[in-house]
This record gives structure tokens, C-alpha cells and sequence, in this order.
């Protein structure tokens, strides 16, 4: 991982990942006549909106969909896409936070539990670099799983970065001078994040303590057919 | 936060972990496959590929990569997303992959996986041996095409356009919509992948070969050849080095181009011969013709050559014909287009050399090989006439140079007789000096006397007053 941006900026940026490249996460789930398509990918944002069109035929060509997907595939992505757009002329704030992310998540036969700190002003952060890394380290041997838990970085990320939009939304209709919004900022910032200085006190360690240590370990799993059949039964209940 | 799987799965491969580099050559001694795992077809025009290193074709045709405008998009991503989609194919080259299996398995975002997929598609590299279907479904498309779109005969200048809509290089046509500054390929007008807003009417057709195929005008044919003596057989630098031609172009014209009376005649001489032989022969017209073409055109090529070699799509045609006609034919149209050849040169320049080649094809012809002897004696009779040329530009350089020693000759010649002539005028200024000054001299003796005199006289005449 690169270096991070060691000066705490309370001055509003433009909206965009924090993340190196700009790249906006897209989830697709869609259902017609009976048949069920889920996915989840990453978009350039930069990329043309023909290529909307061309990635949902291509698509659809590919999985032998029936073509009634092809426009439903092609609004959903167009439609989180503008969404994103929407976000992207207006300011946001990021103080010096370090987030929790966690990942939960089953692809094919592997299942993926961790929980790790991740930086929130370092803008050449790349999830992308640690979905390898982890895959390379814990051995995975599935290729599906890297792009998955970059995926899942990424959307976690997304949503802190709306919610930094909106409060900086809420700090400008409730501004009252600049103090204001300061202590403002910092009393957001500590919603869900850490503050480095009371972690860092001179008393206290760098280390993690060893019974927080299980917290932070990733797990990773193989299961078999049937786990994974029941796992999906599961799955299919809670969201009908 | 939990992601979903996707449902439907792709037939399952033997997942690799896509950031382990493996060996450059594709053998795969510890996977269980049915077909042998050693041989990889890849075609001809493909052949820069390597997964040591990048190619100049894949920074002309994926700039995004190369030109640092985004911090992700760099060569060693491109490596990654090229190095294991060729693996992934190449796990199982008989099954087609698709981009949907690939984009799953890579960590990036899916447009430019896509556009890195396009490319090793269009460049067979993956997926060859599905090519045939994909050209009849090129073809049914560009047909449709033709048929829907405006034709408007306003051509632009720009030689080298990229679509927007699946950013790639557009060749042959494209579409040009003037109202929202779009360009697009003929695959993505068809598809209709444009905007929302625009309409397919709004597009006119811009013809790209049609531009170029107008006149050549002599500054570009010598252009072409300057190109062909640098480069040889780089026809992209040729074209480059040609404003504004196409590849294509410039090999076309290259192969129209007449060089020197003696081919024509010996084309138009053999071509007659060998008609007439085949159609006391007669297999079938059409494919003696198309042989004849075939059969020749090798020759017709090495002809050409030491400028341009044998590119590689006309090589492969004529094999190809000579192939479907059958090795005898093949050798009977080879041996007739040699003997013709041997014997109109041996017509036009009596020298030793031919009786050299003769030898030399008896020599070869004596070997058992149907083929091996036509191509041998091709290839003999392609050296005579490398040789032969030679001793011809030869001659012209001692002519050449002889000319222009006797210029030089003449030059001296004139300076000497100016030389001369200096000469004497100069001789003839001191004669004239020589005589001024001795004007001068006697003018001043006489001055002298004449004073003398003046004052003798003077005292004369003083007395003789007195």
C-alpha cells in the first residue's frame, strides 16, 4: 500500500473514491421471466455510456440470457452510474479517518470473514492491490474471489464517501462559521472511525492486544457442495 | 456486507491463480488435458506476441495503458489482464472463452478488461479456432450495414480514427455523427451503440479506404518506394512514412506498380503460355485461372523482392490456392511459369548466367520432390534475376559514373584554356606597361632637353636680340 497523506484536511474536497483510480461499483440485480442474474463488477466512470450498451450485450451474449436483459441490464448500471454522477460536482469532507471495513462473503465454495482498518484520506489507496495480495497470501485458488472482495471494498467505501457528502451537506445548512463546521467535523468524524491520537497515546502500545487479535484475522473457508446449496436456500429465503 | 454470486456459472476450467507467472512457453505438464497441450495455433500476423515483453501493436492499439493519464492504467496492469486471459484460453484452446468467464476472474474495471479482451480476440490470440463463424456474422453485419446506411460523398481527411463506442481503430468504414462529435465503427452502428438521444440518422457514412484510393500522385509512389528500400517489409512503417495511405493501400499499389518493361513483357508472356497450357490441360478454368494466379504470384513476388518481401496475407493466399488446386497442378503451373520465365530471359540477355540456372534447375530437377523442384527452381530463378539486376545496377553506376568524369574532364579542360588566356592577357598588360613606362621615360628625357634647349634657345635668341 502506498504512502498515506499524513496532513488531516478539514477543507471540503470534491467528491470522488477515495480510492486511486475512480472507479464506481456496480451491482446488478435483475430478474425476468423466471430467471435471476446477480452480479457485481466494477465501472470506469470515465468510459462512455456507449459502452453501457456494449457491456450488457456482451453480457447477455455470453450467459445465453434471454435478450428482455439486455435493456434492464443496461438501465441499472446507467442508473447507478448517474447516481454516482450526481454525487460527483459536490464537496466532501474527510478529516483524518481510519474506517473498519469488513468483509463477509461467499463466493462459489470460499467463504471470506475479515476485518481490517483502512485509511480514508489516502486517495491512492487501492483495493484493487489488496484484493491480489489477500489472494495471493491466503492461497485462494478460485480466481472469481479476487474481483469479489475488491468489489466489496469498494462498495463499502462508496457508501462511507456518500455519507461524508451528505454530512457536509448537513454542516453547510447548519453552518455557523468556520469554528462551527470544525467542531462539527470533528465530532462527526468520530462516529464510526478511530481517532489515531487517543489510540497512539504515549501509554498505550502500537500493538493490538491479543484478545482482539481474533477480531482482525481473516477467515477464509472452503465449504462443500451441500453447505453451499444450504447457504444459498438460505440466501434466497431472507431476500424474497 | 455479503456479495452475492453470480447464478449462472460458466463451465467450470481448472481455476489458476492469476497473478502466478508461469513459463512463456504454454506447457502445462501438471494439468490433465485431453488434446496435446504443447501446441498453440496462433496466426502469422499475431506472431510479435510474447509474454516477455509489449509489443508496439498493442501500444498503438490500447493507448489507455500506455499513456499515464490514469495512475491504474499502466503496463504492468495491462500485462496482468493480457498475460492471464491468453492463460485462461490457452488452459483449454479448443473451447471458446468469453469475456463474461474472464472479466469475473480479473481484478480491475470491466471496460478496459473488455477492451484488452477485443483486442487478443480480434488478433486471434484467444479463441482462434472459432474464426470462421465470426467473419460470417462480420460479414452478415457489414452487408446490413450497407444496405441502411446514408451514403453522403463528403470524405474527411484524418487517417486514423478511433470509435467511440468500442475504442478501437476504424479500418475500412464509419459512421460520423456531426451533431453530438461521435464516431463510430461499422460493428457499433449496426449494434446501435450510441447515446441514448442519437439516432442512427443522424450518422453518415465515412469511407476510410475510399479516401486514400484516389489518384497516387508521383510524390507518393516515391515516397513508397523510399518507405520500401528503408523499412522492407514493415508495411506499417511504409504506411506511416506515406501521408496518408493505408497499409493496404500501399501494398496494393506496390504490387500494381510496373517495374521496368522486361517484367511486363515476361508477365504478359508467360501468363499467354501458361493459359494456353492449361487449356490443352483443362482441369477446370477457374481453378487453373485462380492456380495460375496462385502459381505466379510467388514468383511474381520474388520478382519484386530485394525491395518488398512476400507479406504475409498473400503468401498465405497463394498456399492456400496452390493447397485446394492440388500438388500436382500446382507443380505443373510452377515448372510452366519457370520454363517460360527461363526462356524469355534467356531471349532477352544471352548471358551465362542463364546456363547457370539451367544447370542449376537440371541439377534440380533431379531431385524426387514434386514441390520441393518448383519451389527450388523458383527460388533459383529468383536468384538469377537477383544477380542479374545486380550486374545491371552495376552498369548504370560505372555509366554513371564514367558521365560524370568526363564532366569533370571537361571542366578542367575550360579552366586550363582560361587559364591560358589569363595568361596571355596578363603577358600582354606588361608589354603595355612596359611600353608606358618607357613613354614615359622618353617623355621625361625629353622634357629635360626639351628645357635645355628652351633655355639655350632663349640665351640664343636673348643674344642674338642683343
Amino acid at each position: 500500500m502506498k504512502l498515506p497523506a499524513t496532513s488531516s484536511s478539514k477543507a471540503p474536497v470534491k467528491f470522488r473514491m477515495p480510492t486511486e483510480d475512480n472507479l464506481v461499483p456496480i451491482r446488478l440485480d435483475i430478474e425476468t421471466e423466471g430467471q435471476r442474474y446477480k452480479d457485481a463488477f466494477t465501472w470506469n466512470p470515465s468510459d462512455p455510456d456507449s459502452e453501457v450498451v456494449v457491456f450488457a450485450k456482451r453480457t447477455v451474449r455470453d450467459l445465453k440470457l434471454p435478450p428482455q436483459f439486455i435493456t434492464q441490464i443496461a438501465q441499472s448500471i446507467q442508473t447507478q452510474l448517474t447516481e454516482f454522477r450526481s454525487y460527483e460536482g459536490q464537496d466532501m469532507y474527510t478529516a483524518e479517518k481510519i474506517v473498519p471495513i469488513k468483509l463477509d462473503l461467499r463466493v462459489n465454495h470460499t467463504l471470506i470473514k475479515d476485518h481490517f482498518l483502512w485509511d480514508l484520506n489516502n486517495y491512492e489507496s487501492d483495493p484493487e492491490e489488496f484484493a491480489r495480495t489477500f489472494c495471493n497470501d491466503m492461497g485462494i485458488e478460485d480466481p472469481e474471489v479476487g474481483p469479489a472482495v475488491a468489489f466489496a471494498i469498494r462498495e463499502q467505501l462508496y457508501e462511507i464517501a456518500i455519507q461524508s457528502v451528505a454530512s457536509a451537506r448537513e454542516i453547510k445548512i447548519s453552518k455557523k462559521g468556520r469554528r462551527g463546521a470544525e467542531h462539527a467535523i470533528s465530532s462527526k468524524g468520530g462516529g464510526n472511525a478511530l481517532d489515531l491520537m487517543k489510540l497512539f497515546r504515549y501509554n498505550s502500545s502500537v500493538v493490538r492486544k491479543r484478545k482482539e487479535w481474533y477480531v482482525y484475522e481473516p477467515i477464509v473457508d472452503i465449504l462443500s457442495n451441500e453447505e453451499v446449496d444450504a447457504l444459498e436456500a438460505r440466501e434466497d429465503r431472507n431476500t424474497r | 456486507m455479503a456479495a452475492k454470486s453470480p447464478v449462472k456459472e460458466p463451465p467450470g476450467t481448472s481455476a489458476v491463480n492469476p497473478t502466478t507467472p508461469l513459463a512463456p512457453p504454454p506447457v502445462k505438464p501438471e494439468l490433465p488435458s485431453s488434446s496435446e497441450p504443447d501446441v498453440v495455433n496462433v496466426p502469422s500476423y499475431s506472431r510479435w506476441f510474447s509474454f516477455d515483453s509489449i509489443s508496439e501493436c498493442e501500444v498503438k492499439f490500447l493507448p489507455e495503458f500506455f499513456d499515464s493519464r490514469s495512475p491504474s492504467k499502466n503496463p504492468r496492469v495491462y500485462r496482468y489482464y493480457r498475460d492471464s486471459i491468453v492463460k485462461h484460453y490457452r488452459e483449454n484452446p479448443s473451447r471458446k472463452i468469453t469475456f463474461t468467464d474472464v472479466r469475473r476472474t480479473l481484478v480491475g474495471d470491466v471496460g478496459s478488461i473488455r477492451r484488452v479482451f477485443d483486442f487478443l480476440e480480434t488478433w486471434g490470440l484467444i479463441n482462434y479456432f472459432a474464426s470462421v463463424k465470426t467473419l460470417k456474422w462480420e460479414d452478415k453485419e457489414t452487408k446490413s450495414s450497407a444496405a441502411s446506411a446514408e451514403s453522403s460523398s463528403a470524405l474527411k481527411e484524418t487517417s486514423k480514427r478511433l470509435c467511440n463506442g468500442c475504442k478501437t481503430l476504424c479500418t475500412i468504414a464509419c459512421f460520423a455523427c456531426d451533431k453530438y462529435d461521435l464516431t463510430l465503427c461499422a460493428r457499433c452502428y449496426v449494434r446501435g451503440n450510441h447515446r441514448v438521444g442519437v439516432s442512427s440518422s443522424d450518422f453518415r457514412r465515412v469511407e476510410i479506404s475510399e479516401e486514400a484510393r484516389s489518384d497516387w500522385t508521383e510524390k507518393e509512389t516515391l515516397q513508397l518506394l523510399e518507405a520500401i528500400m528503408h523499412f522492407g517489409d514493415d508495411w506499417r512503417k511504409v504506411a506511416q512514412h506515406v501521408s496518408g495511405k493505408s497499409e493496404k493501400d500501399c501494398i496494393t499499389h506496390f504490387i500494381k506498380l510496373p517495374f521496368g518493361q522486361e517484367f511486363v513483357c515476361k508477365e504478359s508472356d508467360s501468363e499467354d503460355v501458361d493459359n494456353k497450357f492449361f487449356s490443352i490441360n483443362n482441369p477446370s478454368d477457374a481453378v487453373s485461372e485462380s492456380e495460375n494466379v496462385g502459381a505466379t504470384s510467388p514468383s511474381k513476388r520474388m520478382r519484386l523482392t530485394p525491395l518488398a518481401d512476400a507479406s504475409n496475407p498473400i503468401m498465405a493466399q497463394a498456399a492456400f490456392l496452390s493447397a485446394l488446386a492440388g500438388v500436382e497442378i500446382a507443380e505443373v503451373a510452377a515448372r510452366a511459369a519457370v520454363t517460360t520465365l527461363s526462356d524469355v530471359d534467356d531471349r532477352a540477355s544471352k548471358g551465362s548466367l542463364m546456363r547457370n540456372t539451367r544447370q542449376q534447375e537440371a541439377e534440380v530437377a533431379s531431385n524426387g520432390d514434386a514441390t520441393q523442384n518448383a519451389l527450388a527452381r523458383a527460388s533459383v530463378d529468383a536468384s538469377s534475376l537477383i544477380e542479374k539486376e545486380e550486374l545491371d545496377v552495376e552498369k548504370a553506376i560505372s555509366g554513371i559514373v564514367e558521365v560524370q568524369m568526363k564532366e569533370i574532364q571537361d571542366k578542367i579542360i575550360r579552366f586550363e584554356s582560361l587559364d591560358l588566356q589569363m595568361e596571355e592577357e596578363w603577358k600582354q598588360l606588361e608589354q603595355v606597361k612596359n611600353l608606358l613606362f618607357v613613354d614615359q621615360l622618353s617623355v621625361l628625357f625629353h622634357k629635360s632637353n626639351a628645357r635645355k634647349n628652351g633655355d639655350r634657345t632663349e640665351e640664343n635668341v636673348k643674344t642674338d636680340v642683343s
